[in-house]
């Protein structure tokens, strides 16, 4: 499978992810410092890497910014910054993934599984299908009514379907509640109502890896839903 | 004065301000400072002990520079007043000393140095005091040589010469034509006039006074020497006849005798005939004779015999013929006319007499060292003039003259140690050694051209060994004695007066210049300029003055010199004698010394600026300003404001009074009316001034009051109270901005520290719960551990909600957050909201019950942030409703605030809710003290923080067991 390296100067948190990622069945490489993890990276054939960003002589930020000058496998930042900018910052700077600390061990094994995903097999989609809709590592075949998150299967019901391939079609517009009412169930919104609220959740839960911090199926609070340009 | 005041008591209320903390703060800063400034200075202590050497030589030799400053400026000064005194005696010298008084013939004569190219030269003989001198000599020498015709004869006064009266007087001028006169000997003529003429006055009958003339006059004829008959016959009748055998005896040389009476003589003479040809030649007389004598014939004519009154002249002498006065004259007016002739001629003479006498003595051969000689050559006869004596033969500077009288002629080159003029003009001669031209001697003999025919010969000598003490004498002293030495003394006083303005200039630039310990430029004033206040040096330097002025009065009158001479420099100082001089010098010296103290003193003053502030004047001011201020500042309001506007009431009744009282003169009325009004507009802008100060302040206060801390009045422009409120309210807003700051610092630095510390907890937590759950995966049969590791599981996801609600809370309170703003819609957020909440809620059976009463229920808020207040708020209901309750949440606008919308939701709390609704917002409060439950207790902080930075408010309500929070916010503008 996989080779995956941990970087992280607290030992412990290593070992436990090593442990995690073994069941998975990927070969681990650990590395306490971003000069060991360079080095590492230099040495072995790597295809993700997990690096904490406070780290002794050179932080997981640094370390990012010199790794993407001649390599542009996965990356996921682990770190205990929880604010907005530090998050903002980890992407930007060509993180593919930033996870906080304390994090569920199992959403960090998601995370690293569909990032793995996408890197090794989304390249050869076909793109002919004029049925196809894809956002990042969504993806829904209109024809065979089959969505996938990351190249795993989804399963929806008919409405939450409808919802998400109305949203998908539509990608980076807000729809509110109403609007989403009136197209899906083609009557009018009569007074307000939580049932596309609900729906709209589910949906949520099943395509998100954390449903509280979605990734696709965005909530703008007081406004609608859209779904996220990738 | 005032603004020290006014500054004291800003200081005070600023500091009044100053937060405790703050007082406190600044103390340990001071402290530190002190301490800091302490070391700094026993490290420069340290380095001076190393350079102490050096810095004390350098020291040393700027001290001694300082001196050597001083002493050259003192050296200056002193000087400056040598040279002054210098100015002076080289002035009064060149002024003076080359000037001289000589006592000439007849007169003085001032003559000095001038400062004319030949007086440059060395030879006295050369200058023009020389050639003045010789000049006015030459004068008296032409004059003397007239006076001397007249007198002489062969070189000596002949008093038996006689003398024609008309003639003598007609001397200067043409004579008439035909004139009566009288022939006197000198010494006769002279000795009447010393004694006087005598008249008599007579009454007498026309026989008498016909007896007492001559019965026929004798007149003179001008121009002809000698008339023969037929000359007179033919200038009487116009034609030449000789049938009047009559006139024939009477003439002689050129006179001839007429009738020119009233026929008197006919019963004597020929008888009527001739009376009738008397009569004719009278009347023809008329024609041919001169104005005076036709009028006495008209009157010779109209003679009626009555008597008349005469006055006659007392012949004490009798003329060369032996004859009186009237044996001349046949009517009273030539008698009278005659009589004038003689006194004339005897005044002028006896005056040139007496002139002659004086240059006789004045220009004696041994008291003078001038010699002349006058040579007149009338055909044979050669007429000599001179002082030349037998002594002088030896002299070579006269001995060639003594030729002249001989020969007529004169070789001036054997002339040696003299100066001459010789003046020939008949053999056109003119040869002199000294600068007078030929054409001032000519003009000088031409004035006296009657006496002196064309063959005059003049000569004029000075012996240059000067021998005799004379004004060429001491004409000569003078110019040996001063002539060298006064172009010195220009120069002197020239080079002494630039040096004066020089360091006069130099010491006005630099007096007072110094400087300071560190070298910086400053002024330095003397213990005078600080002692003795700006009038004090005034009115000393005024004593001094007068001092001074008496002080000269004093000197001049002891020594006896006219001090008012002053002022006509020239002649006076010839007078002076030499110790006035230096005593005036002295004078001056001292004077400039005074002087010059008092006014590089002002200099000083007015380059230390304290010409001003060092005078009683200013003392005086500043004394009245701070008891201005003083009685003032301890006066009543009461006494403030109505002693102001009780003088403004009486001012204007006064006034107004004043007009009416007036009224009769329009002009003044009208002019203290506009007067008035003037003045109450006055009063009236600084009313209205005062005012709009007033209100700037007040709007001031308003705008800090209403949040802008670090808003300012505007002081300028602002006077009196108004500026020190205004800088009162600035001080306040400063105080308050400031505390301000420092609180929101000291927040945000504790949220920083919590940040700092929740990422610190975060990691060794990360691993609590990965291992927690690694724990879990292992299939532990013990139910004990299990239970055990799942409340470790609990509670270490607890600990991680509490660090990051910690995180947020202390973030939003410190203002920490960006918010971006956009159109919320309540209702829609309450749907998702539902959403959201709907399966934790149907776990717990809690029914929501919504209440929306109003449409497109907008504001403007933070997304994210709004979603934070309600899903808090929806937890809470989650955490502590009571199971199977409604939750009724509703939207309304708020009845009593147009434009604002309340949400409110309400629910039955699980337990007693025995607390303040208001500490339920505050930090780490909960419902249950007991803290067993989840959450962090900060879940309505940060609602209640969140809802008021997006500008809504978040209000608790408990009535019983109902729980209701109410959000108001502002509709969003559509």
């Amino acid at each position: 499978m996989a080779n995956i390296l941990i970087c992280d100067d607290d030992r412990e948190i290593v070992d436990a992810i090593e442990i995690y990622l073994l069941q998975e069945g990927y070969t681990i490489f650990k590395a306490y410092d971003g000069e060991q993890a360079i080095k590492v990276l230099k040495e072995q054939q790597i295809h993700l890497l997990i690096i904490d960003v406070m780290m002794p002589k050179l932080d997981g930020i640094h370390a990012t910014l010199k790794i993407r000058e001649y390599s542009s496998i996965p990356i996921i930042i682990l770190s205990a910054k929880s604010e907005d900018n530090d998050k903002i910052l980890g992407l930007n700077i060509g993180a593919d993934d930033y996870v906080t600390k304390p994090f569920n061990p199992l959403e960090l094994v998601a995370r690293v599984k569909s990032n793995l995903r996408r890197y090794t097999t989304l390249g050869n989609l076909n793109v002919d299908n004029n049925a196809l809709f894809q956002v990042g590592g969504l993806c829904i075949d209109d024809e065979t009514k089959e969505v996938t998150v990351d190249g795993e299967t989804v399963r929806l019901t008919p409405i939450e379907y409808n919802i998400l391939l109305l949203l998908v079609k539509n990608c980076g517009r807000v729809f509110s509640i109403n609007q989403i009412y009136e197209s899906i169930w083609n009557e009018e919104a009569i007074g307000a109502d939580n049932t596309v609220a609900v729906h709209i959740r589910h949906i949520r839960e099943k395509i998100e890896i954390n449903p509280k911090e979605p990734r696709y199926l965005k909530v703008v609070w007081g406004v609608g839903y859209k779904i996220e340009k990738q | 004065m005032g603004k020290d005041h006014r500054e004291n008591r800003e200081t005070a209320a600023a500091e009044n301000l100053q937060a405790e903390e703050t007082r406190r703060h600044e103390a340990a800063e001071t402290a530190e400072r002190t301490q800091g400034a302490e070391s700094a200075d026993r490290a420069e202590a340290e380095g001076r002990t190393a350079d102490e050497e050096q810095t004390a030589r350098k020291k040393g030799k700027k001290r001694a520079g300082k001196r050597n400053g001083r002493a050259l400026q003192k050296f200056l000064g002193l000087m400056q007043h040598v040279a002054l005194a210098v100015l002076v005696i080289a002035v009064c010298v060149v002024a003076g000393y080359s000037r001289i008084r000589i006592d000439m013939f007849q007169s003085t004569f001032t003559t000095g140095l001038y400062m004319y190219e030949h007086d440059r030269e060395d030879r006295y003989e050369d200058s023009n005091m020389f050639r003045n001198l010789f000049g006015y000599v030459l004068a008296d020498v032409v004059r003397h040589g007239v006076v001397s015709g007249q007198l002489e004869t062969d070189g000596r006064f002949d008093g038996s010469k006689a003398i024609d009266v008309t003639a003598y007087n007609y001397r200067q001028t043409e004579l008439p034509a035909q004139y009566v006169t009288a022939e006197y000997y000198l010494e006769d003529l002279l000795k009447w006039q010393s004694y006087g003429f005598e008249t008599k006055s007579e009454t007498m009958t026309a026989e008498q006074a016909a007896a007492f003339l001559a019965p026929r006059t004798r007149l003179t004829f001008a121009g002809s020497d000698n008339i023969t008959d037929s000359e007179m016959a033919e200038y009487i009748y116009g034609t030449a006849q000789d049938d009047s055998d009559g006139f024939q005896a009477d003439v002689s040389g050129n006179q001839l005798w007429v009738y020119m009476g009233d026929g008197k003589e006919a019963p004597g003479g020929e008888g009527t005939e001739e009376t009738t040809d008397a009569t004719a030649v009278a009347t023809d007389a008329i024609a041919v004779a001169d104005e005076p004598l036709a009028g006495v014939a008209y009157e010779a004519l109209g003679y009626d015999g009555e008597l008349e009154r005469n006055n006659i002249l007392v012949n004490r002498y009798q003329t060369t013929e032996g004859k009186n006065l009237e044996d001349y004259v046949s009517n009273w007016d030539l008698y009278y006319e005659l009589c004038n002739q003689v006194k004339t001629a005897a005044n002028g003479l006896a005056y040139n007499y007496r002139e002659y006498l004086n240059f006789n003595d004045f220009y004696a051969a041994n008291k003078t060292n001038m010699r002349y000689m006058i040579v007149q050559e009338t055909g044979a006869q050669r007429q000599i003039f001179t002082n030349l004596t037998a002594a002088d033969a030896d002299n070579p500077a006269f001995a060639y003259a003594a030729e002249l009288a001989e020969t007529g002629v004169l070789r001036t080159e054997a002339a040696k140690n003299a100066r001459y003029i010789y003046y020939d003009p008949s053999d056109m001669i003119y040869e002199t050694n000294t600068r007078i031209d030929e054409e001032i001697v000519r003009q000088t003999v031409q004035e006296y051209d009657y006496a002196y025919p064309e063959t005059t010969k003049i000569w004029v000598g000075v012996d240059t060994a000067y021998p005799v003490s004379d004004g060429f004498r001491q004409g000569y002293d003078v110019f040996s004695n001063y002539s060298p030495h006064l172009w010195q003394s220009l120069a002197l006083a020239l080079v002494a007066g630039i040096l004066y303005l020089l360091i006069w200039f130099y010491l006005t630039c630099v007096t007072g210049r110094d400087r300071d310990g560190e070298g910086h430029k400053c002024i330095r004033l003397q213990p005078f300029d600080k002692a003795v206040p700006t009038e004090g040096a005034l009115v000393l330097a005024c004593g001094a003055v007068a001092v001074g002025i008496g002080v000269l009065v004093m000197l001049t009158e002891f020594m006896g010199v006219d001090p008012t001479s002053l002022l006509s420099l020239s002649n006076a100082l010839l007078e002076w004698p030499r110790l006035f001089i230096g005593l005036l010098a002295v004078y001056v010296f001292a004077a400039d010394c005074i002087a010059m103290f008092f006014y590089y003193s002002l200099v000083r003053r007015i380059k230390a600026r304290t010409l001003w502030k060092n005078s009683y004047l200013n003392r005086l001011f500043g004394y009245a300003a701070r008891f201005g201020w003083k009685v003032y500042d301890n006066s009543d309001i009461v006494l403030r404001t109505w002693l102001p506007y009780a003088a403004f009431v009486l001012f204007n009744i006064a006034l107004l009074m004043f007009a009416f009282a007036h009224d009769n003169n329009g002009f003044l009325c009208l002019v203290t009316l506009f007067a008035l009004l003037a003045v109450d507009l006055f009063v009236g802008i600084v009313l209205f001034r005062n005012a709009k100060e007033q209100q700037k302040i007040v709007e001031g206060i308003e705008t800090i009051a209403g949040g802008q801390l670090e808003h300012q009045v505007d002081t300028s422009g602002l006077h009196g109270d108004n500026l020190t409120l205004a800088n009162s309210v600035n001080s306040i807003g400063k105080g308050i901005q400031e505390a301000v700051e420092i609180s929101m610092k000291d927040e945000r630095m504790k949220a920083d520290l919590i940040t700092n510390v929740s990422h610190d907890i975060k990691t060794p937590l990360t691993s609590i719960i990965n291992y927690v759950d690694l724990i879990k995966r292992e299939q532990v049969d013990n139910e004990k551990i299990r239970s055990y590791i799942n409340v470790l599981d609990e509670k270490s996801q607890r600990l991680k909600q509490l660090t990051d609600d910690l995180v947020e809370a202390s973030k939003i309170s410190s203002g920490n957050i960006s918010l971006q703003f956009e159109k919320i819609d309540l209702t829609e957020l309450m749907n998702q909201t539902l959403g959201e909440f709907s399966e934790k809620f149907e776990r717990r059976r809690l029914t929501v019950v919504m209440n929306i009463n109003v449409k497109g229920a907008v504001i403007e808020a933070d997304s994210r942030r709004i979603w934070r207040v309600i899903e808090n708020l929806f937890n809470n209901i989650f955490k502590y409703a009571m199971e199977g309750t409604r939750v009724y949440l509703a939207i309304d606008r708020v009845p009593d605030k147009a434009g604002y919308i309340a949400l409110s939701v309400k629910n039955i709390s699980e337990t007693a809710l025995n607390c303040d609704p208001d500490e339920l917002t505050e930090r780490f409060i909960r419902g249950d003290e007991s803290r067993t439950t989840e959450g962090s207790g900060l879940g309505l902080s940060i609602a209640k923080n969140l809802t008021e930075a997006q500008k809504g408010t978040f209000e608790i309500k408990l009535d019983g067991d109902l729980f209701k929070v109410i959000l108001t916010f502002p509709l969003a503008e559509p």
